[in-house]
């Protein structure tokens, strides 16, 4: 997937990578979350890196969601409580909060595991496809939460959508053919990616 | 010849003064009538007048007299052929066709006069008839250049390429070196799909006249349609050392660097031809093309805008500007050019179609608007964290491994009311319904001790914790293989929170056990606790030793774990858990004593039992194995690390 690829994310900067699908672009989120260690080589972090936003595959579906909230609290060392309280409170899933995963809804799921991913302090955030959750009024919320949390963490972001990219990210990166080039500029990466799909139809 | 030159000035004096055409005519018949001329020299009178009247201009009068010199004598071949000079110099081609048809009567097989036929008709709109004297012409003067090519422009006029064809060919024959007739003749070759002679036609063309431009242009053109874009290419940069200014040129030279796959190059050609001609709507459509090939998508929706506010009957500009503006995430604009394309067609339901498209992409990303771009700018920029230290590590690994133990504990037993309970109550059930049986079958007192319950227990405490540690790790990663997509948690950590459940577990069982006894009255203590205590926790060192082997092992060989759980069957009668080794055989004793565990029943016995002190039991190498397994163990983990992942 990747091949020889140096490269730096910068902090201050939100970064969009953009690639052809099968050009590896979750592995690329998955290995800087750390979820993945590489065949070969590093991955240094110099910040907190979150997992995947909205990754909800660490929950068990025997615990509750509290339980599972005070799971990731812990793993990440993060005030226990307060961490409950915030998700009890953003993901607004009532008394369901006190019952099994997998009695839960995709829908729910995905409520609680942004919950827990935002309710963590990360200075870097992964987001692999923007998804969308919950009604107008839940996605505006999750979106103004976000900003709050941008003021202080950076993004990398995976996405096809130019729009979202466009608005969410500063800075660029195109992964083609196991090479990763960086674009300082959003509008030369977009331009890299659409040059690379007109040669590579 | 003078008489009636000299008539006819009288006459145009006489009439001079006179306004009107009819009373023109009035004047000249009051005039003849005068002068008595003799009525047979009437019309070359007329015609003798009407060619002086065009001389002077006034064409109306003239008309006037040729027509009644017509109407007088039609058989006259000089008068018919002055009234034909007089009809298609004042533009009454079909006058003039008339007249020329009519002369041909007269005098059949004239070359010249099926030409003039042919030129008249031709100009009065009828091409049939026209084509029909321009051939007879040609075929009465085959070696006329003029005839030949006069015809085939007609026949191409009308369609028939392929008679054009053959008068063209007619044409160059009589004269080789005209590259125009081979242009000619290339075209309608490639019109009618005969595209290798056309080419070759173009490049003879070409090779008559080097420095043309139109031939160069022309040949250039049918080798890019013919797909040889590199010799047109060619012939296009010569044309341009001569004319470096030549927009057409300069477009051309464009679509045969595309052609050859030069995005850069065609782009800076067009950019060139747009200096040259900066108004031309096509140009800019082109060079829109170019761009969004280059994915300079921004510019490309610019040149677009262009290209359609300088034709804006073209509605495809526009079309692909919305393309672009789409492409690149810029849907507000893209909403904008939809609307004025369904503006201009309400009726075309592509234009809809993209507009909609356009609207359900901007409604899916609405949520990103919340997001401004100027807040991020004045972000500060955060420090590098540092790398966490030796302490901190440690640290986060104890936090993970004490978050992953408490899970373990809620799930394991995860739809029981008692929950963890069970871990306990379990192996305790076992123990005392197997220290039962074996007390009723052995009847009587144990090898060492009182109770046999006792002596059971100190079989079974150290077995146990061996086998639990070891098989309950095996399936450690499996069962929490999506804890490791957290960064946090490696596969150590799942193995060593299961192991130290354990090695928690069945301590809480052995002192719960040895509680119990002591409250039924069987009361037996340790005699030497640390003893006891090192015993387990080396005997736990061994079990998780072959935990991390097993878990490794089982990541290449999917039934291990069965393999195992039939060695630990077997190692329950091979450990002198019912028994002590000393009532083997020796030589029984002797294969026995390879068995680690049996070390570990007896270390624990013989500190549990002060006056029990087995000559065969070996601490060091109890000791030795637990250690080795541990670091093969450990060395194996790390080495498979990828391997190990995989099972998701």
């Amino acid at each position: 997937m990747l091949d020889q690829v140096s490269t730096v994310f910068q902090s201050g900067h939100n970064f969009g990578i953009l690639g052809p699908n099968g050009a590896g672009k979750s592995t690329l989120i998955r290995l800087i979350a750390g979820s993945e260690p590489p065949d070969r080589g590093v991955v240094r972090r110099y910040a907190r890196v979150s997992f995947p936003l909205g990754f909800g595959g660490t929950f068990h579906g025997a615990l509750t969601g509290r339980e599972n909230v005070a799971f990731i609290a812990r793993i990440y060392g993060a005030a226990i409580h307060a961490t409950i309280d915030y998700v009890e409170g953003f993901s607004e899933l009532g008394e369901y909060f006190e019952m099994p995963v997998n009695t839960y809804s995709a829908g729910m799921r995905a409520r609680l595991a942004f919950a827990t991913c935002l309710a963590i302090d990360f200075d870097v955030y992964l987001i692999d496809e923007v998804t969308e959750i919950g009604d107008q009024r839940f996605r505006r919320r999750c979106a103004e939460a976000f900003r709050q949390r941008l003021v202080r963490s950076d993004i990398i972001l995976v996405t096809h959508n130019p729009h979202t990219i466009r608005q969410y990210c500063d800075r660029g990166a195109v992964l083609f053919n196991g090479q990763l080039t960086m674009h300082d500029d959003i509008g030369t990466a977009l331009e890299c990616y659409h040059r690379l799909l007109q040669e590579n139809p | 010849m003078t008489k009636l030159d000299e008539i006819c000035e009288a006459a145009i004096g006489a009439a001079g003064s006179l306004g009107t055409a009819v009373d023109f005519i009035e004047a000249c018949r009051l005039y003849l009538a005068q002068h008595e001329i003799p009525e047979y020299e009437f019309p070359i009178f007329y015609g003798r007048l009407s060619e002086a009247l065009l001389h002077r201009g006034r064409r109306e009068h003239a008309l006037e007299c040729a027509h009644i010199a017509f109407e007088l004598r039609p058989e006259q071949e000089d008068i018919v052929s002055l009234c034909a000079w007089v009809f298609s110099n004042s533009a009454r081609h079909e006058d003039a066709a008339a007249a020329y048809e009519r002369l041909l009567e007269i005098r059949p097989g004239w070359a010249e006069g099926h030409r003039h036929a042919s030129g008249s008709l031709a100009a009065a709109g009828q091409l049939d008839r026209a084509i029909f004297h321009a051939g007879t012409a040609s075929d009465l003067d085959p070696h006329c250049f003029e005839f030949a090519v006069h015809a085939a422009c007609l026949c191409e006029t009308a369609g028939r390429y392929e008679d054009a064809v053959g008068y063209l060919m007619r044409a160059a024959a009589i004269a080789p070196g005209v590259s125009t007739v081979l242009r000619q003749m290339s075209r309608l070759k490639f019109v009618l799909e005969e595209s290798e002679d056309a080419v070759a036609l173009a490049l003879r063309a070409l090779s008559l006249a080097p420095g043309d431009r139109q031939s160069a242009l022309h040949a250039s053109e049918l080798l890019l349609r013919t797909g040889r874009f590199d010799e047109a290419a060619d012939i296009i940069l010569g044309t341009l050392d001569t004319h470096p200014r030549d927009g057409v040129a300069l477009r051309l030279l464009s679509a045969a660097q595309m052609l050859r796959g030069r995005i850069a190059g065609a782009l800076e050609a067009i950019d060139r031809a747009l200096a040259v001609a900066p108004d031309t709507a096509e140009y800019y459509l082109h060079r829109a093309n170019l761009l969004y090939r280059l994915g300079r998508l921004d510019e490309a929706a610019e040149a677009f805008g262009r290209a359609a506010a300088l034709d804006p009957s073209n509605p495809d500009a526009k079309r692909s500007q919305l393309t672009v503006y789409f492409d690149s995430g810029r849907f507000t604009e893209a909403l904008a050019v939809g609307g004025e394309l369904i503006r201009a067609a309400p009726e075309n339901e592509e234009y809809a179609q993209a507009v909609l498209q356009v609207l359900n992409r901007r409604f899916e990303t609405l949520d990103g608007d919340y997001i401004v771009l100027s807040e991020r700018a004045s972000r500060p920029r955060r420090g590098p964290r540092p790398p966490p230290s030796f302490c901190e590590r440690l640290r986060t690994q104890a936090r993970v491994i004490h978050a992953l133990i408490i899970r373990e504990t809620r799930t394991r037993f995860g739809d029981s009311k008692l929950g963890y309970g069970w871990a306990l109550l379990e192996p305790i059930a076992h123990i005392l319904m197997l220290s039962l049986v074996f007390a009723v079958m052995m009847r009587g007192r144990p090898p060492i001790g009182e109770e046999f319950f006792i002596f059971y227990y100190t079989g079974i405490i150290p077995y146990h914790m061996f086998v639990h540690t070891s098989s309950s790790m095996t399936y450690a990663i499996a069962s929490n293989g999506s804890l490791l997509q957290l960064p946090l948690v490696g596969t150590f950590d799942v193995l060593m929170a299961r192991g130290l459940l354990e090695l928690l577990t069945d301590t809480l069982v052995a002192a719960v056990l040895l509680a119990g006894f002591g409250a039924l009255g069987l009361g037996a203590l340790p005699q030497d606790f640390a003893g006891v205590s090192v015993s387990l926790l080396v005997v736990w060192l061994l079990g998780c030793g072959c935990g991390f082997l097993n878990a490794a092992i089982n990541a290449f060989a999917k039934s291990w774990d069965k393999i195992w759980v039939q060695l630990t069957r077997l190692l329950y009668f091979c450990s002198g858990i019912f028994y002590v080794p000393g009532m083997m055989p020796e030589w029984i004793r002797d294969i026995l004593a390879w068995n680690p565990v049996l070390h570990a029943v007896d270390w624990f016995r013989s500190s549990f039992f002060r006056e029990y002190e087995p000559h065969w039991l070996d601490r060091s190498y109890l000791v030795m194995v637990a250690v080795v397994t541990v670091l093969a163990g450990l060395g194996l983990e790390r080495g498979l690390q990828r391997r190990l992942y995989e099972p998701l």
